[in-house]
């Protein structure tokens, strides 16, 4: 049985980039061994830690997307909590969530469309319309909530 | 008991009732725009620990979790927001405190 996860591990700021990358191999040996595969590796580089984890203010983080058991991500969590160059790791298992978001999502597609079709509109939005553009500038007003706590 | 009715019924509704407290009694109507989802409004379907960007708006200054009754969040998208600041935060992404 195949799940998709998520693995997301923060190396610390003095491994070198080879560590990194060999951190890398270390997972995707663990992955292979135990029949699974990875989707997509990210680097997101070296960011500011949001607090201080030890010593460190900052880290480097890479997400792993695999495909595999649950057994296998066991085996990666305890491999990562023993290797003292992660310092923090999170393993979320995505593959649900998914699913329910791309129904929720075809769904309200395929409402909409029903629904301009009964309008006597063609299915899908034409270019150019709409009450208010999709990328206009008037996005960034979206978070002004909360000034009241002020 | 009727305050508290109003106050569960999300937002818009229960800024009402302050209104009618003004400094001179006075009954006062007070406009408030209504508060609405955002991510029901701008559809976002999942909301994902790994977009800082989108949670920092729900995660004021002192790091707390912004409540429901000040966003105007719908319950759905509430928790599900939660358990991404609460990812984020174990990730250190987004502080738990600040001093």
């Amino acid at each position: 049985m195949s799940r998709k996860y998520e693995l997301v591990y923060v190396v610390s700021p003095e491994a070198a980039d080879e560590q990194v990358a060999d951190l890398h191999t270390q997972v995707e040996a663990i992955v292979q061994r135990m029949s699974g595969q990875i989707e997509k590796t990210e680097n997101w580089g070296r960011r500011k830690l949001a607090y201080e984890i030890g010593r460190h203010k900052e880290g480097t983080y890479v997400l792993e997307v695999i495909n595999g058991g649950g057994d296998l991500m066991k085996e990666i969590d305890r491999r990562l909590k023993v290797t003292d160059l992660v310092i923090r790791h999170l393993v979320v298992r995505v593959d649900a969530e998914q699913g329910v978001v791309e129904r929720t999502r075809a769904r309200r597609t395929e409402v909409s469309r029903r629904r301009r079709v009964a309008r006597g509109l063609p299915p899908d939005r034409q270019p150019g319309e709409g009450q208010r553009g999709e990328l206009d500038d008037d996005r960034d007003d979206r978070f002004d909530m909360g000034e009241e706590l002020r | 008991m009727n305050g508290k009715k109003s106050f569960g019924g999300g937002g818009g509704r229960g800024k009402a009732a302050a209104g009618q407290q003004g400094k001179d009694g006075q009954r006062r109507p007070m406009f408030r725009r209504r508060k609405v989802c955002k991510f029901c409004s701008d559809k976002i379907d999942d909301i994902n620990y790994k977009d800082v960007r989108m949670l920092m708006p729900f995660v004021p200054e002192r790091a707390k979790v912004l409540p429901r009754r000040i966003s105007g969040t719908c319950a759905l998208h509430q928790r599900k927001l939660r358990t991404a600041i609460m990812r984020a935060r174990q990730l250190a992404l987004i502080p738990y405190t600040t001093e």
